[in-house]
Parts: structure tokens; sequence; C-alpha cells
């Protein structure tokens, strides 16, 4: 099947398995473990000799990234290992402002032409549009000039015209619905909504996994693929270009409607995801100063884009505020209404990066903060998506674990809300000091190759299959995470000459920002101190800012002031960047002040 | 001269001042050794740095983290800023060794890159430190001017880090003799070879020692790839 010189996570790749490769197979993360069963293959790389220890090796455990067949090969992916069938988030706030979409239906009533009435197909429906609905257009799109004199013929020359500023960009059946299509596009995640653009109602949502994420987890390791090979951005494009007209029959299957009766879209996702679906340059984007090829909002025709909607229809596109900070953080102010809020409101997406928003006095300012994979479960050791086994809450009662696990299935790992526990767990337990150094006193705490760790399941609680621990390597990546995070907050507050007390309201969008327990996230500092009557999680907000742009063309343009009135500070730069760094890194109550 | 002991003691303490990132310790340990007459390379080499080793260690296995790192570094500043002035020949060209630094073009991300060149300060290395973000033609240029022995390249992201096959290339065509490192959380000892590097080390606990191997290496005439 496979093509020689190809290792198993490519030909995973191209057979479609959905094997997890959150480094972009650098042989980093060790993500990608999979069990030889039959065949044979090359010997370990040092990389996995290092990654997997001298039991799983010999038990045929290989990192998939780093071996290479040379014969037909079995294969077993581990749960852990595989990036689909993980919980993706499609719930967000409930829209409650009055439609005015971009593009407005009108029944139109033609006369049949005659040998005395020689007028065109095309300008019966302008003329039409103008005497009777006093709509002045003056084009119509050119595949629906294709097709108009036999839709018009067979319709009995009865039809409802979709305009868009000006232009005729369908049309459809009279009366027909005029529905629209709202995407988050995520680095690991796709939402979908289908919404009748007529009364704003959403009629189905759906979520799906980003496809591209079997060429790295993370923009970084995608970008940086793109920049070594062009063939590689044009088959990441095809992969979300499939995976969007997918969603779009899915959504269409659930409302019993057609993808043709799709006449407007909108796609927020960050810079990164933003240029690679519309095939613009990215490698400028992840080396500094990370400048975007176009921050501004774009209307691009379906089919340029490559998805199939009905042919003429137009797809929005947020405008991006940096090269970090894109169209989906644009959408997320844009639903959370943090520019609108009274006092200062902080709102943030925690992800692999994590983008924070602080305004106040009519100002807001955004960061992009590298928080990486950690809280995603990459390069943890135990780590792993939210999957079914995976540990998602995490209690510590006189050295007695207690945690719950997705689907109540065994234990296979620790997802970043179980993570989040419990390091907060092992710091109010003294088990980690301040610094993050583990004690080496406590019962639960061991030694394993050469490592301390903290063990949460032992080999004999999991029936003898490898212990899952937390160790001081991890403990320090989960540092660095919030550190990051915490550092952001930090710079902004002092930018704006304000302290963290005087925030009255967080608002954390996002799956992960969902599924934490806040004041986990306070033991650890990564969020700021503040009494949890001031915190909310409000699900996929981008989501819901991409919905509201497209039943609203006042939001649109709120998006845009969004774009250019908002700040934007590259943390790089602040001179004192390094010092509350290192201070963030210690762990516990965020208690530094600001101004 | 203070007595054996004496001598041990002093040495003992900037150890020891060192690795519980004491500053004032360190501090009173170094007046000691100038005042009663220990050698001050000796309180340098033997006491600073063996210190700053020991911390690496404990770096390198991450029951030490950046904070911890830096306030060692402060302790050992505060020691080598009374201890140099009264080395014969200024101190740290003793070891006669010299490094350039610098983040690769493209990148911003420093922290890394600073923490090692604490390491080589400490171990009486001569610093050349070229700040981040380094255009390719710097290090090529900073190492013909300081014939530097070793240059070490770090990056943080993975598309900042292709640039690292070139400026390796650079390097190497215009002074086959120099060593370089590669370092920084995308790479590893698979990828430095692949870009024609002589070494890499892990984390900064690592990187002196790994450099000096690298010097040897090629004073020996070998290289890391044969």
């Amino acid at each position: 099947m496979c093509a020689a010189g190809q290792s198993l996570l490519e030909c995973a790749q191209q057979l479609g398995v959905g094997l997890s490769g959150i480094c972009g197979g650098h042989g980093l993360c060790g993500s990608c473990r999979v069990q030889i069963l039959t065949g044979s293959v090359s010997e370990p790389t040092s990389i996995e000799q290092q990654e997997l220890s001298a039991h799983e090796l010999r038990e045929g455990y290989r990192l998939a990234c780093q071996t290479y067949p040379a014969s037909d090969c079995q294969l077993r992916v581990p749960a852990e290992s595989m990036s689909t069938s993980q919980r993706t988030q499609v719930e967000g706030l409930e829209l409650d402002i009055s439609p005015e979409p971009a593009v407005s239906a009108y029944h139109l009533k033609l006369q049949a032409p005659s040998l005395s009435d020689l007028h065109g197909d095309a300008e019966q429906v302008l003329q039409s549009l103008e005497r009777e609905h006093q709509v002045s257009c003056d084009a119509i799109d050119i595949d629906v000039l294709r097709n108009i004199s036999a839709q018009l013929r067979s319709r009995d020359w009865q039809t409802q015209a979709s305009v868009r500023e000006q232009e005729v960009i369908a049309l459809g059946p009279w009366p027909s619905r005029q529905l629209g299509m709202a995407v988050d596009l995520g680095t690991t995640k796709i939402a979908g909504y289908l919404v009748d653009l007529n009364n704003g109602r959403t009629l189905a949502a759906e979520g799906t996994m980003n496809p591209q994420i079997s060429y790295g987890e993370d923009i970084i390791s995608r970008v940086s693929r793109i920049t070594s090979s062009t063939a590689e951005g044009t088959q990441m494009r095809k992969l979300v270009v499939e995976a969007l007209d997918r969603l779009a029959a899915d959504l269409c299957a659930k409302a019993d409607a057609q993808t043709q009766e799709i006449v407007e879209a909108v796609v927020v996702g960050n810079t990164a995801m933003h240029h690679i679906l519309l095939g613009l340059p990215v490698a400028q984007l992840a080396l500094a100063p990370f400048v975007p090829a176009v921050r501004g909002a774009l209307d691009i025709k379906a089919r340029d884009v490559g998805v199939h909607i009905a042919p003429g229809a137009y797809v929005h596109f947020l405008p991006n505020i940096a090269g970090f900070v894109g169209a989906d953080h644009v959408a997320m102010i844009l639903a959370t209404e943090v520019a609108r809020a009274e006092g200062l409101s902080l709102a943030l997406d925690i992800g692999t990066n994590t983008e924070v928003c602080l305004a106040g006095d009519g100002k807001m300012t955004s960061v992009s903060c590298a928080s990486g994979p950690a809280f995603e479960g990459g390069h943890i050791k135990h780590g792993m998506r939210a999957a079914s086994g995976a540990i998602e809450r995490f209690r510590l009662v006189d050295n007695d674990v207690h945690y719950l696990t997705i689907d109540g299935a065994p234990p296979v790992g620790i997802c970043g809300s179980g993570i989040v526990d419990v390091l907060a767990q092992l710091c109010l337990d003294a088990v980690l000091d301040e610094t993050g150094r583990m004690t080496h006193n406590h019962p639960r705490v061991r030694t394993h190759e050469e490592q301390w760790e903290f063990v949460i399941a032992s080999e004999e609680e999991r029936d003898g299959h490898p212990a899952i621990t937390i160790t001081q390597k991890d403990v320090r990546e989960l540092q660095l995470a919030k550190a990051a995070i915490q550092t952001g907050i930090q710079v902004l507050l002092e930018a704006a000459g304000r302290f963290q007390e005087e925030i009255e309201q967080v608002t954390i969008a996002g799956a992960f920002g969902s599924y934490i327990d806040v004041s986990s996230a306070i033991a650890i500092g990564m969020l700021p101190s503040l009494p949890l009557s001031r915190f909310r999680q409000v699900g996929n907000a981008a989501g819901t800012g991409a919905r509201l742009a497209l039943i609203s063309c006042s939001k649109r343009a709120e998006s845009q002031a969004v774009a250019r009135d908002a700040g934007y500070i590259e943390l790089a730069t602040v001179p004192n960047f390094m010092q509350i760094f290192t201070e963030a890194l210690n762990i516990g109550q965020h208690t530094h002040k600001g101004g | 001269m203070p007595s054996n002991e004496r001598r041990k003691q002093i040495l003992k303490g900037l150890y020891d001042g060192v690795v519980a990132f004491d500053e004032d310790s360190v501090v009173e340990f170094s007046k000691a050794a100038i005042g009663e007459g220990v050698d001050a390379y000796d309180a340098l080499m033997k006491g600073l740095a063996v210190g700053m080793e020991k911390v690496g260690e404990l770096y390198a296995s991450r029951e030490y983290f950046v904070p911890e790192l830096l306030l060692c570094a402060d302790a050992l500043y505060a020691g080598l800023d009374i201890l140099r002035p009264h080395v014969k020949g200024g101190g740290s060209e003793e070891s006669g060794k010299k490094i350039v630094l610098g983040v690769v073009e493209g990148d911003v991300h420093d922290i890394g890159k600073n923490l090692v060149k604490v390491m080589f300060d400490a171990a009486g290395w001569e610093v050349y430190d070229l700040g981040n973000d380094v255009p390719l033609d710097r290090f090529v240029e900073e190492q013909q001017k300081t014939n530097a022995d070793v240059v070490g390249i770090s990056a943080l992201m993975t598309t900042s880090m292709l640039a690292m096959p070139r400026v390796t290339k650079m390097i190497k065509t215009r002074n086959p003799n120099v060593a370089v490192m590669l370092g920084g959380a995308p790479i590893t000892r698979e990828i430095a070879t692949s870009y024609g590097a002589d070494g890499y080390a892990d984390n900064a606990g690592e990187a002196v020692e790994e450099a000096g191997k690298m010097v040897q290496m090629i004073q020996k005439g070998e290289t890391a790839h044969n």
C-alpha cells in the first residue's frame, strides 16, 4: 500500500488512520505509540529508546514516526494514540439578536418571453428585482447564469432570488429557506453550525476533528511542514476543504436540507488556519515578527475556497489581529462582549496558543501566549486527549487518590482537566513545593527510570499494565504552560496599569476551559486569584461569534471595529518578560500585583 | 596562607552557596578567600564552578528549574565579581575556550540560551552572546572575529529551526575547525546530526560537557559524523 521510505506515521496518514502526531513527526511527543503485532520494521532509534521503556520495546511498542516498515505489518493503535473519536465541543452561548443577514431573498414572478418580447432571462430577473422590490442589482453570478434558463422554465417563471450586495448569488424555488453555515476552524477541532438566516435560529450543530492533525497538532509544526514542502500545504488545504464539505453535508442531513441551500458561510479560525484554508503564504507567520499575509476581512466565492455550497455563495472571513491572534479571537470578543463590559474584564481561550484579551475603559488589548500542548496532554508522559478512559477529575485525600474517568472506563491516561487537578492537588498537599520540586518522602512518590514521579494508578491497580504517573519532568512542562498564560495576563495588567483584584469578570472560552475546575486553575496560579463568582465558562465562544457574524451585518461591522481597535502586545518584546515569566513559573496562588 | 582545612571549608562554602542559591554566603566566602589568601582561580574553579556544575546536574534531572537556576546564577555572579579581579590574567581566559551564542533569526525566545550562557560563564569559558533573532551572517562574522572554538545556536520553534542547517553550513564552510552545537526545545540529537552540527545538548546542564567533548574531537581531527 505504502511507498518505500515512508514511516508508519506517514503510511497511517496516507491511509486515513487517525493516528496522533502531536509534534509533527519529529519524535518529540511520544503520542504516536503503536504496537507491532506482525511484520518486520526498522530498528528502534535512540529517540525511541529514550521515550519507551525496555519492557515496552520488548512488547513491540514503537513510535510510528520513527519506525519504517520492511514488510507488510499489522499494528495495534492504543486508544491514547488515536486522534479521532474525542470530545468535540459545539455548545456555546445562545444568540439573542435580530437577524440582518448579508443575503436577502426576493420572490420573483416573471413573464415567459415571446417572439414579441425578446428580453434575456437575466435581464428579466434584474428588472423584476428593481420593479417589484426596488432592489437594484448589477451582477449575476456566473454559475447562476449557467443554469438560469432551465431553472426559470422548469419553475414556471417563479423563483426566489438571493441577493448579496447588488449581486444575484442564487436562484431557488419559491418559497425556500435561506441557510447559512458558521464554522469555527480550530487547529484541533472544527465546529460547524447550520443557521436559518431569516430567523437566526441554529438548525444543527456538529463537531469534527481537523484532519490536518496528522501533520502536527500545533500551528508551528504545520507551518514548518508547509515551509519545507508546498505539496504538503496543498494536501493540508485539500483535507480541510473536504472536512468542511463533509461538515456541510452532515449539518444539512440533520436539518433535512441540501447543501445547495446554503447561500452564505462565515469561517473563523486562527491566522494560520485561515491562511492554510485560503492557500495564502504561511512561512512568515511563524517567524519573527510574525506578520499575517492579510489582516482584513475577506469575502471569497465559495467555489474559490473550494467548498460545495450554493455555487454563487460567498464565504466571509472575519479579520485577523496578528500572526498569533486570529479571527477566532475576534469572534470570541464579539460573542463574549468583553469590549462592552462596564468594568475591567478578561477573556481567554486556552489552547496550545492561549489568546487573552483585557478590556476596560473603552480599550482592549490582546496577547497570545505559547502555552504549548501540555494542557491537551502533549509532552506529558501519561497525558492524552479527552477520550474514553482519560482521568478528567482528580482529588488527593489523606494520601488516597480519587479520580473520575471519561465514560467511567478504566484509566488509560490523564486529559487536560485532570492534569490541572493533579497539579493543584499535589501543590495543595505539599507533594510539590512552591518551586515545583517533588518531595521524595510521600508514600505515592517513587523513582522510576531515574526520574521522580507521583503514582496515580500503580501497576497493581492496573492489573500489571504500566502505572499512570505524573513525573517531575511533567510538572516542569506544566509549569511552563501555566506560566505562559499567567505571564500573558500579568503583562496585560501592567500595560493597562491595573491590578488583578480589579478584574470584575473573567470569561473562559474554548473546550478545555469549559471542562477545567476553575478553583484548581486558581490554585496553581494559572488564573487570577479572584472569587469564583467572577468567572464564567462559556464554551465555544468563537463558534458563537461566527454565528453572530453570519446572521448580522452589524455584528460583522462590529468585528471589523474590534480587529481595528484591539491593541496587541508581542510578549517577547516586553522588556521585563523574562522576570515576569520566571516568577510565574512558581506554583501557587497568583499574588503578584500589577500596576 | 590558610590552613588546608580552612581552605577546604572556604571552597565548600562557595560550592554550597551556589547550589543553595545563597548569595550572601557566596559573597562572604569569596571575601574570605581573598582576605585569607586562597588562590582566586582555585576558589573560582574548585568552588563556584563545581557548584554550578552540580546545579547543572540538578537542572538536567529537572529537580531544579529555571527560577532556581537563575537564583544560583545570581549567587555565582556575586562570587565571580569578587574573585575575578584577583585572578592572574583576568580569569575567564584561563580555560582558553571561547563560545559564540545566539538564538537563530526569526526566533525571539532566549530564556534557554541565557541559561546556557550562565553555565559557560561558570565553567570559565569566554562567552560572546549575540542575543536573539540573530541574522545568520552574524554567527559567521562573530566566530571569525573572536576565533571561538564553538558556536552554539538555539531555536524554540520548528519554523525557525529550519534555518539551522544553512547557518551550520555557512560556519563550517568558512572554518571547518569550529564546532557547531545546536539546542532548543524542538532539536534532538538526530536532527542536530542531520543538520550537519557537531553536537547537541538536551539542556543547559549538559551543554558545557558536550561542548568540551566537541572541542576535543575536533582537536583530534575527528568530527561527530565519523
